[in-house]
Parts: structure tokens; sequence; C-alpha cells
């Protein structure tokens, strides 16, 4: 008998559990372990992923352990200053080297044999040198922990194991235009306000990720009760047309997306109408994390085109394909201001039914101290574990994934058929496809034709 | 030391003054203050909980760190799950108690807290009362067979006012790193 090869098998599952013509994707999608391992080789390590932000490891020795994928690395410090990433898997017996999740050390010595790596992975040697422990076949310079490809960007750590694909600015594309008024906006730039939160969410992570590419429809129903406490702002009669800014402007490519809301909804929402021209709006209510102080250095630092988004629309949610999902938003603060909570989630599969949702919350480096501190609890009191507007997101993503553990609940498609089309304004920015308009579904589709060009690619 | 760890301490040992004898009638009334809150949360009696706070409430539940036993006093983080004060607690019950979409609980799990070890000691405040407690959690949603559980050291700071216990401060000192469960649409 021959033997099919998985590849095979998969590129003819996947043709009719995808229908491009249609925009359904089959619920099956999300209970498929054979497709699962294909998106951990294809996707966990072909993608840029996003692994923390270097603030967390300030200091030489400094490292912490992360995921990508089911694979454990270990960003880290090393004595040239920069962040390397390498595998956390002793290249002697598969022991993991690293066992804590974060601290510093300037050798990472594997409990099992002793081999000793230094931060940036290279082999020092095994005890007992004049024996050559290591053997005579290979050189120390081959048995030096696996090394990812790193690349930083606006101090976020982005790593992949696809060494001679796409640079992180080809990967990101006209994307990254719209991220540097997020990541990349300040002389300072961002700092996390602490090690991230971590929880298991019982769903398969396409889930969320699909999710994060843009999906404004749910904020409506699924997150119905934060409208209702008027947490998210609108007139009492008409909150759930008004309150969470349905109507802007969505961005993709590359499967990668944000969403802007129109500066002035937002100002409306704060401050009720007033009749100011962009410029005197960004002057008076600066977007998401940028605090008046901060203003000039934005204004230096962006392009007239990214300012002239940044008052038209700033985006304020969206996703980095394949699993990150960005929150960079208004809330008010503890002292009774209008402030931000500015909130990044990663999202890695554990197994064909469990993700591992991280959370990290940041701040400009050039944020007063006691307004970090109150950004830090508006983050922790809007989003992640406790986070009233998301604690309902991680209720709803382990229905989606039971089921498609029924037979005849499988055979269901999610659906992608509300669509705007492109249909950039005028005064915008030729960059990405540009949607404007009632948020509908065509940046969660193009994170899935993302999705499929990585799964089908040879 | 990187900016992942916190040197806070969650514990506030440096508050603790004599230790209040077991079976103490102060001991006895804590112990009992902490059954009541639990009972009134494990019914979802949340507005009468709320009572049970004082004003100036300081609520937080530290994120935990896996790290060498070297660096044992370094393994909370200065972000939370929990990151809370009396104002934000009361909105997160107006949405469970006055809105008909807070779907995390709705339906409602079936949650039972556990409270035992109970230590409590005296401070600089002639009213004020250091309390460590042990939490024992187990959670149950819809036909799940299983429990989301939890384990954590609690450490309180209990004024007693005209109107009984108040709890001041709350750091919970969770187990898991990973936390098990998918949200704290709970109190702990």
């Amino acid at each position: 008998m021959r033997m099919i090869p998985r590849k095979e098998i998969v590129n003819e599952a996947l043709s009719q559990m995808m229908d491009l013509e249609n925009r359904e994707v089959s619920v099956a999608m999300l209970h498929d372990q054979e497709i699962y391992e294909l998106e951990l080789e294809r996707i966990f390590a072909k993608a840029w992923l996003l692994l923390g932000h270097e603030t967390e490891i300030p200091n030489v020795g400094d490292y912490v352990v992360r995921l990508m994928g089911e694979d454990q690395v270990i960003v880290a410090r090393a004595a040239d200053g920069q962040v390397h990433v390498s595998l956390n898997v002793c290249p002697h017996r598969a022991m993991h080297v690293c066992l804590s999740d974060s601290g510093n050390a300037r050798v990472h010595k594997c409990i099992y044999h002793g081999w000793a790596f230094r931060p940036d992975g290279s082999f020092i040697g095994a005890p007992i040198e004049r024996e050559q422990m290591h053997g005579n076949i290979k050189t120390k310079a081959q048995l030096g922990l696996k090394k990812a490809r790193v690349q930083l960007y606006g101090g976020l750590v982005f790593a992949t194991w696809n060494i001679e694909g796409p640079s992180l600015d080809e990967w990101l594309g006209d994307m990254k235009f719209y991220y540097d008024m997020l990541f990349d906006r300040t002389d300072g730039g961002l700092e996390v306000l602490g090690p991230p939160q971590r929880l298991t969410i019982d769903a398969n992570w396409k889930t969320a990720g699909e999710q994060s590419a843009c999906d404004g429809f749910h904020t409506l129903t699924l997150h119905g009760s934060v409208i209702d406490i008027g947490a998210m702002g609108g007139e009492h009669d008409t909150a759930h047309e008004s309150a969470p800014a349905m109507y802007g402007i969505n961005l993709s490519g590359n499967g990668h997306s944000l969403r802007c809301i129109p500066a002035d909804t937002s100002w409306a929402l704060a401050h009720g109408k007033g009749d100011l021209t962009p410029e005197q709006r960004l002057e008076a209510f600066p977007p998401p994390g940028i605090t008046p102080e901060l203003l000039p250095e934005l204004k230096r630092k962006m392009s007239a085109e990214q300012l002239h988004v940044l008052a038209k629309a700033p985006p304020v949610v969206g996703g980095m394909f394949p699993n990150a999902n960005i929150l960079f938003i208004y809330s008010p603060l503890r002292d009774g201001t209008l402030g931000s909570a500015l909130v990044l989630h990663s999202i890695m599969p554990r197994g064909v039914n469990q993700f591992e949702w991280t959370t990290y919350y940041f701040a400009e480096k050039g944020t007063p101290e006691h307004v970090k501190e109150m950004m830090r609890a508006a983050a922790t009191q809007g989003t992640g574990t406790s986070g009233i507007i998301e604690q309902d997101d991680s209720d709803t993503w382990p229905h989606m994934t039971e089921s498609a553990r029924g037979v005849i609940g499988r055979t269901e498609t999610l659906k992608y058929q509300a669509i705007l089309g492109e249909n950039r304004p005028a005064d915008w920015p030729d960059k990405a496809k540009v949607y404007e308009g009632f948020g509908k579904d065509d940046a969660q589709w193009e994170w899935w034709l993302a999705y499929h060009r990585l799964m089908t690619a040879d | 030391m990187s900016v992942t760890t916190a040197s806070v301490t969650y514990t506030r040992e440096d508050q603790r003054r004599a230790e209040v004898p077991y079976g103490s009638p102060v001991h006895n009334a804590v112990t009992g203050f902490l059954i009541r809150e639990a009972r009134l949360l494990d019914h979802r009696h949340l507005t009468e909980w709320a009572t049970m706070l004082a004003e100036d409430l300081e609520y937080k539940a530290p994120v935990r760190i896996t790290r060498r036993v070297q660096q044992w006093d370094q393994e909370f983080g200065t972000m939370g799950h929990f990151d809370d004060d009396y104002n934000s607690i009361q909105t997160r019950i107006t949405r469970l108690t006055t809105t008909t979409n807070a779907w995390s609980e709705d339906p409602a799990s079936r949650v039972r807290r556990f409270v035992t070890n109970v230590s409590v000691w005296e401070t600089d405040l002639p009213d004020e009362y250091e309390v460590s407690s042990y939490l024992f959690l187990t959670r149950n949603r819809a036909e799940a067979k299983d429990y989301k559980q939890l384990s954590a050291e609690r450490n309180d700071r209990l004024r007693m006012t005209a109107d009984g216990f108040k709890v001041a401060r709350r750091s919970i000192m969770i187990d898991q790193v990973v936390l098990g469960m998918p949200n704290f649409a709970i109190f702990l």
C-alpha cells in the first residue's frame, strides 16, 4: 500500500475545509489533530512570533523563558548586549536547560549532565574537560542551543525559526507604517509594567487568533454588559449603536490588522460634541498611551501621513498574524481622568484543544510613575484574567471548540460573508487594505487567507 | 534585577506584631468573618459581600513566577491578575448583578471556597489585624465533569469598625504560575 505523505492529505483536507469562494471555514478546523500538527510546523515554526519586550531583560544575563508554538525558548540578553532566542532543549539529551521563568545567569548549565551554554546559546563545554564528554564527532561550535532568528521592533522581541524567510519588515509589510504609531512613536519607547499574566483556555488557538483580526462586531453582544454599565461610553439610549465606535476604519495586510476609531467619536464620547480641527484635537486629546508631555516627541517621530492618521482615526485594537492581539485603548483611570490601557496578548497553542493566553501591559517610558500604576490597574480591570471586557471572550472560545467535537457540529462553518470591500477614503494613506464603515468581516477573512497561504506553502 | 520581578513583599510580614492565639476571642471573630465572607461569595450575595470591604481597599493578586530557590523571595511580579480598589470592585459587582449579559458568569459557576489555616497578628494600630489564611477553591460550570481548582494564601489587613470587620487590604498569593481557569470572573 502506498503511504500518502501527510502534506498531501492535509492539503486535500484544507481544500475541503476552507471554501475560499464563499469565505467559509469548516468548524472541523478547530478540532483536527493532523491540521494542528501541520500548524505547528508551517505556522508556528515559520511565522515571526511575539515573545515579549526587551525591557523585561535590561541587563546582561537577564532571561525569560517563553513559548514558540509548543517549543520553549530562552530569551536572553548576552554579553554583546543583544537579545538572543535559543531553544530550551539541551543538544545532549533533550533536557530543558533552563528551569525557571526568568532570572539572570551568565551560564545556563543543564542540571542533567552539566553541559553549559552562554546566554547567546553558544556551547561552553561539558564537565571534565579533559575527557571531552561531547565526543569528537561534533565541534563545540556545532553543539550550541538551536538559535532562532531575532528582530526587535519598538523593543518588542520577535523571533522565527524561518532563518531564510522574509525579514520582520517584509513580514509586517505595509502594516508596519501603522504599527509604528503604537510601538515606535516616542524617543524612550515602551516598557512592560511587570511580568505577564499567563492562563490556560480550553479552546483551539484559532478561535482567539481570528477574533484578534478586528472582530468589532462581537463587542455589541458579548461585551454588552460593559456597555450597559457605561464603561464604554455612549448615550444611554443609543449606547449599543454608538458606544464602542462601531464605525471606523479597519486595516489589513499579510493577515495583520488594526482597527482605527475616529478621533471625533472618541472625543465626543469623552467630552461631548466639539468643533475642533483634527490638529487641535490631537493636541487636546492625544492617542491612547500618549500623555501631553510626550506629544512633541510623537510629532517629531511620526511622518505627516502618520500624524494625519493619528489625528483622524488612531489605531486602537487589532492583531499581528498569527497570534498576537493588540489593545491600545482609552480607559478611565482611578483618579477620575481619562487615561489608557496598553495591552498585548499572545495566543500560544498547547494542543489542539488548549492555548496559553499571555498578557503584557505597557506604558511609554516617559510616563509619570503614578500614571503608570494607574494604567496598570486600568488594564488589569479591563483586560486579561479578570478584565471585565475580556473575561467574556475566554468564556466563548471554549464553546466554539466544543462545537467542533460533535460529528455534526464540525460540519458547520465559520462564515465571513459580511463584507465592506476595500474603500479607502481619499485622504487616507495608500497603505495596506482599507475598509471604512461599520466594522465587518474583511480583515478577519484576510487573517484566514494568510493562514491558508502559510499552510499550503511548500 | 530585571523589571519582571517585584521587590514588593505582598505578605507584609513586617507589619505583623504579636501573634493572636488560636482559639482566643479575636482569633475566633476573624475566622468567623472569613467563613461568613466565603459563604456570601459562594452564594453570590455580592452586594452584601461588598459591605465587608473598607473604602480604602487594596485588592491584588500578583502574578507568580517560577524562580530558582535562591530567588525564592522574588517570585511575585508587579503585575497582577487583580489590581483593584473599592470602586473597581463595585464596578465588577454592578456588572455581575445589574446587567443581563455578564456572560463569563452567566450561567454562573458553582464555586466553593474552603478557608483554613487562619493566622492572626496584632499590628501597630489597635483595631487592625494582619491575617493569613489558606484558600482552596473549586469552580464548576455548566455540564463540566471536572473542577477548575485554585489554591492560594491570602494576606489580609482587617480593620475592626462599629460595623464589624472590614477588609482593608487583600493580597492573594496564588500557587499557579499558569492559571488553570480561563478567567477570574469570581472573587478570591
